[in-house]
């Protein structure tokens, strides 16, 4: 098991300093939820941590291993796999092809076990699997966002980073989605890092939060206390 | 009768190197976001290689083979030793559509260094180049059939390179991967895909496909550092017609300007086969103009 470990992180953006100074502990198997007002740095601190932005000072260490600015195709190899913003799927392509791209790397010295692992993401989310030939493209955004986070859950990750899979969505298809990650942390001992600007739905199934604002860390406690702590959310999160 | 028939299956065999060029055009801007207007350059100048080859006593099928693996290798260095330290700086640049640009113009000036090279190296004397098969029409008693083996040979021959690229792309992992790294290069790289490597798989594939038109092309219009200027310029009007970034539409493109010239050709003249072009692209430009099978984001320029 292991822990992702983030010191001092700082990382500009254009000329905009959006993470400065960021340091939390995610702990293995548990879901740790980041959340804050929009532009607080959340979405910079995930693409960081997968390589597609450039640490300017501090580092991440996954486990015993540093990967700080490691390339996103390397990270996503040491078990570590990103569902970015926006329903990250390719629309042309069949929903079989988006699930199979996320597996691509695998597929030569594992073959059997890709094709187990896709048929597991198929369990997960059984409304993908009545839908497998059809174009990405025509899905519903809920179904797009089960179809982004299925792409990265057949790399086989030990550590699943989401950026807002709420964005957009209904209710009761964020809770769907929301339910189906949780129950996938808690029985295979998945890793989770959620990036929510629902701070209510995130903070409700995870163990530890840690509150972002201007891309500094100004809370870092478990959740349940984070949630009774009602002198922050009205500070921070307007409730 | 007898004309009109040869017009066509002539039309229909150079239409179908010139999908090929165009087809090598579109894997190159899709996959790696360029016109690479050196294409039929570095055709001429792998067609080069395979003729001296031929004329040095080696078989046309080995000077074949080392020109179709010599195109590939040729894309793959243009790829690493310019395109990609291009893209490097081009995030540096100070504007977008500037940006943009810098590849294009690059491959302008491999155009030229390939030209100005094979001027060195082989003179630019014009030379014939051989054909595998007669290119003769096939003899039917006292008459002739409208077509030669040459013809059928390069329908053939393109018919199942389309085949195999067509299955390469849509069955295979490294198809599946160079295609997501062209489509969505940012999830693609999230899913392990090594994108650059993807990139210089475009150029090896191209460079290929353009070597293969050339050698196919210079049995007609001889070989020499600018004979095949003139393919480039069909097979770019085939790509844009077809929509520059859908490869059916490149195979389309191309049909129609080998079967479309021909018939100039025949029953005009060849001297209006440019304002052929030429029209046939602005009437495209007009009514679709982003091709017949073409995305739907707007092009300018």
């Amino acid at each position: 098991m292991k822990n992702l470990m983030v010191s001092d992180l700082v990382t500009d953006y254009g000329h905009v300093r959006a993470l400065d100074g960021v340091s939390f502990i995610a702990n293995a198997g548990e879901i740790t939820t980041v959340i804050g007002a929009n532009g607080a740095g959340k979405s910079t601190l995930l693409r960081t941590i997968s390589g597609l932005e450039k640490a300017k000072s501090g580092t991440i260490s996954w486990g015993d291993l540093e990967i700080t600015n490691l390339a996103p195709e390397a990270i996503v190899r040491l078990g570590v796999a990103h569902v970015p913003e926006g329903h990250a799927v390719i629309p042309t392509f069949s929903v079989l092809e988006n699930i199979e791209m996320g597996a691509l790397f695998r597929r030569r010295k594992n073959s059997t076990d890709v094709k187990v692992a896709i048929s597991e993401v198929l369990d997960l989310f059984p409304r993908l699997a009545e839908r497998i030939k059809q174009s990405a493209g025509s899905l519903s955004g809920g179904e797009r966002q089960m179809l982004a986070i299925s792409r990265a859950l057949v790399s086989r990750p030990e550590l699943l980073l989401l950026d807002e899979p709420s964005l957009g969505l209904a209710p009761l298809v964020v809770e769907q989605i929301i339910q189906s990650i949780n129950q996938l942390c808690r029985s295979t001992g998945l890793t989770v890092l959620l990036v929510e600007q629902n701070a209510n739905t995130a903070l409700a199934v995870a163990d530890h939060g840690v509150l972002l604002a201007l891309g500094k860390v100004v809370s870092d406690q478990p959740a349940a206390k984070m949630r009774a702590d009602s002198a922050l959310r009205s500070a921070y999160l307007g409730y | 009768m007898n004309t009109f028939i040869s017009t066509l299956i002539t039309g229909t065999a150079n239409g179908a190197i010139f999908a090929l060029a165009a087809l090598g055009l579109v894997i190159v801007w899709r996959g790696a976001g360029v016109v690479n207007f050196a294409q039929m350059g570095q055709a001429m100048f792998t067609t080069y290689i395979a003729s001296n080859l031929i004329n040095s006593g080696e078989s046309y099928w080995l000077a074949f083979i080392v020109a179709l693996i010599s195109g590939s290798l040729l894309g793959m260095i243009i790829d690493l030793l310019i395109m990609r330290p291009l893209a490097h700086k081009k995030s540096s640049s100070s504007t977008k559509t500037l940006a943009a640009t810098i590849p294009v113009i690059a491959s302008l000036g491999i155009l030229a260094i390939l030209q100005a090279l094979a001027g060195i190296f082989w003179a630019g004397e014009e030379r014939g180049f051989p054909t595998p098969v007669n290119s003769f029409y096939f003899k039917n008693g006292a008459g002739t059939l409208p077509f030669s083996a040459f013809n059928l040979f390069v329908i053939g021959v393109v018919l199942i390179v389309l085949l195999l690229l067509t299955y390469f792309f849509t069955q295979t992992g490294v198809g599946l991967g160079m295609r997501a790294a062209a489509l969505n290069p940012e999830v693609a790289r999230l899913s392990g895909i090594k994108v650059s490597r993807m990139r210089t798989l475009s150029w090896a594939i191209s460079g290929a496909a353009g070597s293969l038109a050339g050698l196919l092309i210079t049995p007609s219009t001889n070989l020499s550092p600018n004979t095949l200027d003139l393919i480039l310029i069909i097979a770019f009007t085939a790509a844009v017609v077809g929509g520059l970034d859908s490869p059916l539409g490149a195979v389309i493109g191309g049909l129609i300007l080998g079967i479309g010239i021909a018939l100039v050709t025949t029953y005009g003249s060849p001297e209006n086969v440019f304002l052929a072009i030429l029209f046939l692209l602005f009437a495209v430009q007009l009514i679709k103009p982003n091709g017949i099978l073409g995305g739907k984001q707007v092009r300018r320029g």
